[in-house]
């Protein structure tokens, strides 16, 4: 498959990138293990002018535990982070979710950063633009309806990072460096809610760190997918534990993880918080099962998670 | 648009080209190089057939930019054998019989390589695991598994 015109640039520092992001005038994307941005410009889902190499950043590689927090470079690979003795002890429902993204020798390649900033995904989208010219561009390609639930206005594509869920029961918080500063936010608000841009993100901003609170949890991670050696979820659901409260986070359903909280966790709480995660998942016929499967199966997952969290890993 | 120069080595020999900012890897491999055994399948990184080790990891060079791999060591299925012999995995896929029809053969056994290099006595579970990074549609997997477990023993042999 044959990639689009671009001009290939390395940065060796986090002001070198959002220095030559900016000489593009915005016609330029940030490039780190490639695999959601290859596919997506051999795809033609994306045509920047540019393409800004953020590997040789040595500041985005490191991963250091400075007091209250574990803080992970956006560039530290998934497979290297999963073998982390640190992420394992503390962060049960991370190593989990590191384990069941995709297939090994795409670990060692993505990137903790690339995997939350991943693009929403959908059966009709994730196509040749052949394929989207025939079919008519939709909402998200900035055609005037969506393909898949017709003339809804609106975007129903998924979000499938296994990482992000997981990173927002364990109360993650993300660092961006761009043309206006630095910021740091909870995870759980980098999402906009518009298919079209699914992240909030202002132009030229780089995620530079994920910090999680150095505090030991119980947790897991459950999902849902059609092959066990790969594939993106169909319903991911995480689960952290402190104590006798939760966090639950539910992804792959619609363009934003749902998460709720669960405080002094009794059986009938527990399956409010199941007709909860089950009402509010709103699975459209976009992905290789059918919705009504998936949105049992949020109910299925996120009881068997905090059940099998309680048991002390067992399912 | 401007081509780039990038210089690596590939298989023990230090090239440098001139290459398009927009080739990937497998391209470079395939159309500069003549280096056909590495194959394009899915173009989009679901496959594994087109695996190539880069500084010792398991890349799928049609994922990879080829400026992007400036001053890297790449293995390529051509350059396993070593003065005139087979490496062992290759002896040991032809062996079990891991081959059918052979268009995922070089990924596999790229992939397998990686593994064995970096833990030379490999379960069967984490061979499955990993050589489940790579689709092939003929064999089943069964005896691609039992040959890289039959090359993993004859490494650790040669060892000792």
């Amino acid at each position: 498959m044959i990639l689009p015109k671009f001009e290939y640039k390395r940065a060796h520092s986090i002001a070198e990138a959002i220095e030559v992001y900016t000489r593009y005038d915005g016609q330029a994307r940030y490039l780190s293990g490639g695999t959601d941005l290859i596919p997506l410009l051999k795809l033609r889902l994306s045509t920047p002018a540019a393409v800004i190499d953020l590997k040789p950043i040595p500041a985005l590689k490191t991963l250091s535990r400075g007091g209250r927090w574990l803080a992970i470079g956006a560039n530290v690979a998934l497979f290297d982070l999963k073998k982390d003795p640190l992420v394992k002890e503390y962060f049960p429902a991370l190593a989990e979710s590191l384990e069941a993204t995709s297939c090994e020798t795409l670990q060692m390649r993505g990137t903790l950063g690339g995997n939350i900033l991943q693009d929403t995904r959908c059966l009709l989208y994730n196509k040749s633009l052949e394929w989207r010219t025939a079919r008519g561009f939709c909402w998200k390609m900035g055609g005037p309806a969506c393909n898949v639930v017709p003339n809804a206005p609106a975007c129903f594509a998924n979000y499938c990072s296994d990482n992000a869920p997981a990173l927002i029961t364990l109360s993650a918080q993300v660092t961006f460096a761009g043309p206006g500063g630095e910021r740091t936010v909870k995870l759980e608000k980098i999402f906009s809610g518009d298919g079209r841009k699914p992240m909030a993100l202002a132009p030229g901003e780089i995620l530079t760190q994920i910090r999680i609170p150095l505090e030991k949890t119980k947790g897991t991670y459950e999902k849902l997918r059609v092959r066990d050696s790969m594939d993106y979820p169909l319903v991911g659901v995480a689960v952290s534990m402190k104590g006798y409260s939760a966090r639950i986070c539910v992804g792959g359903v619609g363009l934003l993880p749902r998460v709720y909280s669960l405080k002094d966790i009794n059986e009938s709480r527990i399956k409010e918080t199941v007709d909860r995660a089950v009402a509010e998942a709103k699975p459209v016929v976009n992905a290789t099962l059918s919705p009504s499967y998936r949105k049992k199966m949020v109910g299925v997952l996120v009881s068997r998670a905090i059940k099998k969290v309680q048991r002390g890993g067992a399912r | 648009m401007r081509t780039m120069k990038v210089t690596f080595q590939i298989n023990n020999e230090q090239v440098t080209l001139q290459v398009r900012p927009y080739e990937t890897l497998l391209e470079t491999l395939r159309e500069r190089l003549s280096l056909t055994g590495t194959k394009e399948a899915c173009g989009l990184g679901s496959c594994g057939a087109c695996t190539v080790v880069v500084n010792g990891i398991p890349l799928r060079s049609c994922l990879v930019l080829a400026p992007e791999v400036e001053g890297a060591v790449i293995t390529t299925v051509e350059g396993l054998r070593q003065e005139g012999k087979l490496h062992p995995l290759q002896e040991a896929f032809m062996e079990k019989g891991a081959v059918q029809c052979g268009f995922c053969t070089s990924g596999m056994i790229m992939t397998a390589k990686a593994l064995l290099e970096r833990n030379n006595k490999p379960t069967k579970k984490e061979i499955i695991r990993t050589v489940s990074s790579n689709i092939c549609r003929c064999t089943g997997y069964k005896k691609i598994v039992e040959a890289v477990e039959e090359a993993g023993k004859k490494a650790t042999q040669a060892q000792k």
